[in-house]
């Protein structure tokens, strides 16, 4: 019989493997503008873009919106505010794409009456159907706690960046373990961080990640949908 | 947000009650008569006050131009503006010069925006720059509340500021904070939430992600039932033209009616206002018929 901490820590790790059904591999998430425009083009430049990315979209939206759900924002507020946020249309799309798909496999595979609640708001249309949030349901539901949560959605996120980096720009497998390294004192600085924002930081947005994620919808040749 | 704790729910109402001194305050209702928009109610107290309104072009639209007498935001200094543009009517809001942020020490200073526009009113906000000198902290929160037929404009430039050993960026922090609701009738619903900060000493804001190595950030917020992705098309083609490093989306949509942001970086305040310039100009022309907005101010 396993402990409760040991069974929310495989079922973790199912949620955050990067095999997990969610799509992640068609998205770059705006990266693919930069390696348009010639600026992300090895493992350096990815780093730079990486750690952006971690430190200011994935802390102010992703990071910050898992943290109210375990505080008990309810889920519809969120999911909104979500929505609202998202001003890149391709990116507010990959989120509620993923987010579709993570319901569906957290309800077959981690029932709880919070996730048929999250799915029912999103059949009924009046909720988009966020990955984070979907995410942060199912986390909760499991006992996992908070910071665990955070760390283990971040660094899920920066394996399937990476990994889609990898076969982008491309880059050897080592490369990519090297990125994955030190993106998780990224990681860990973000979830440090996630801990002291305000709800006024809800969703701030850094110009040049947003503006590239625009213009990612008018990008001629391109692999990904985001 | 009325269920949610209250941290938390203070993330989409409306700006709260002023637990601050305020230093000045500016309210205007617009309504249409005849044809011609009309300020019916007008009030202003401390340092914030309007010039007198004139009309641009024969479109019925009013003009009025926000004065800051003290000519800049210091320490703890908060202004609130309450603008209600009744059904029908047209206002354009813009400033008499450019917003100076100048030092804060200990304290931010503080704008807040209450806007509501009826049923078929226009608002076309249209302000001078904003400029954050060396250890200023500045929050400007805009709520806007629209009606499903409502058109909004709202352009903005911001400019890196710079201190005294000519060196940018070295204020402390900036927050512009714009929440756009719909009001359906049924209820209100959240449309957009844009919110920018820049903490210069937190984070290298001049690099890739952030600023991409421009100085000068600007936005134009649309929102209005005629909004669609052939819009955008039209005013990304516009764009092109500009040396700037532009991005345009549409927001989801709320009731019919739907957001269109442009955002952009470039080097100087006067490529960007071109830009919007331009960007303003064609929705002006598609669907007022007006010129181009020319407010010989400088």
């Amino acid at each position: 019989m396993l402990n409760t901490a040991t069974s929310y820590q495989l079922a973790l790790q199912q949620l955050t493997d990067s095999a997990l059904p969610t799509g992640a591999f068609a998205h770059s998430l705006g990266f693919e503008t930069y390696i348009e425009r010639g600026l992300v083009h090895d493992e350096a430049s990815f780093g730079v873009w990486l750690s952006a990315f971690v430190s200011q979209q994935l802390t102010y939206s992703d990071g910050l919106g898992i943290r109210f759900l375990y505080e008990g924002v309810p889920v519809a507020e969120l999911d909104a505010l979500l929505t609202a946020q998202l001003l890149p249309r391709q990116l507010r799309e990959a989120s509620i794409k993923m987010g579709t798909r993570l319901l569906e496999i957290g309800d077959e595979v981690f029932p709880s009456p919070e996730l048929t609640a999250y799915r029912e708001l999103v059949t009924a249309g009046r909720s988009a159907g966020h990955q984070p949030l979907g995410f942060a349901v199912v986390a909760r539901s499991l006992g996992v706690p908070l910071p665990e949560a955070l760390a283990a959605y971040l660094f899920a996120a920066v394996t399937s960046l990476t990994q889609n980096a990898v076969r982008a720009i491309p880059l050897g497998q080592n490369a990519g373990q090297r990125l994955l390294r030190k993106a998780s004192d990224g990681v860990a600085a973000a979830v440090e961080r996630v801990g002291q924002l305000t709800p006024d930081d809800f969703g701030a947005v850094s110009p040049g990640l947003e503006i590239s994620q625009m213009r990612h919808e008018r990008q001629r040749a391109r692999m990904f949908m985001s | 947000m009325s269920s949610g704790p209250p941290e938390a729910a203070q993330a989409v109402i409306s700006p709260g009650p002023a637990d601050r001194p305020e230093r000045g305050r500016l309210e205007l209702l617009i309504t249409e008569r005849g044809g011609k928009s009309i300020a019916s109610r007008q009030f202003h107290q401390g340092g914030l006050r309007v010039l007198r309104p004139h009309y641009l072009d024969d479109s019925g639209q009013v003009c009025y131009v926000i004065v800051n007498p003290g000519g800049a935001y210091l320490g703890a200094d908060l202004y609130v503006i309450d603008v209600e543009v009744g059904s029908g009517a047209k206002l354009l809001l813009t400033t008499q010069s450019a917003m100076k942020i100048y030092r804060t020490p200990g304290s931010f200073a503080e704008q807040r925006m209450t806007l509501r526009l009826g049923e078929g009113a226009q608002l076309e906000l249209a302000p001078d720059q904003l400029i954050a000198y060396r250890e200023a902290s500045y929050r400007q929160n805009t709520h806007i509340t629209v009606r499903p037929s409502s058109s909004l404009m709202m352009a903005e430039v911001v400019t890196p500021g710079w201190s005294p050993d000519g060196s940018s960026f070295r204020y402390e922090e900036l927050r512009l904070r714009n929440e756009i609701h719909v009001d359906t009738g049924a209820g209100t619903e959240l449309l957009a939430l844009d919110n920018l900060l820049v903490r210069p000493p937190l984070d290298d804001v001049t690099g890739m992600g952030f600023m991409e190595g421009f100085s000068h950030l600007g936005s134009l917020i649309v929102v209005d039932p005629r909004v669609d992705q052939a819009l955008a098309d039209e005013l990304h083609a516009v764009t092109q033209d500009h040396d700037a490093f532009t991005g345009i989306s549409l927001t989801q949509s709320v009731a019919g009616t739907t957001g269109l942001i442009v955002r952009s970086l470039a080097n100087s305040t006067e490529g960007l206002a071109r830009l919007l310039g331009a960007c303003t100009a064609l929705l002006r022309h598609n669907w007022n018929g007006q010129d181009r907005l020319n407010l010989r101010k400088h």
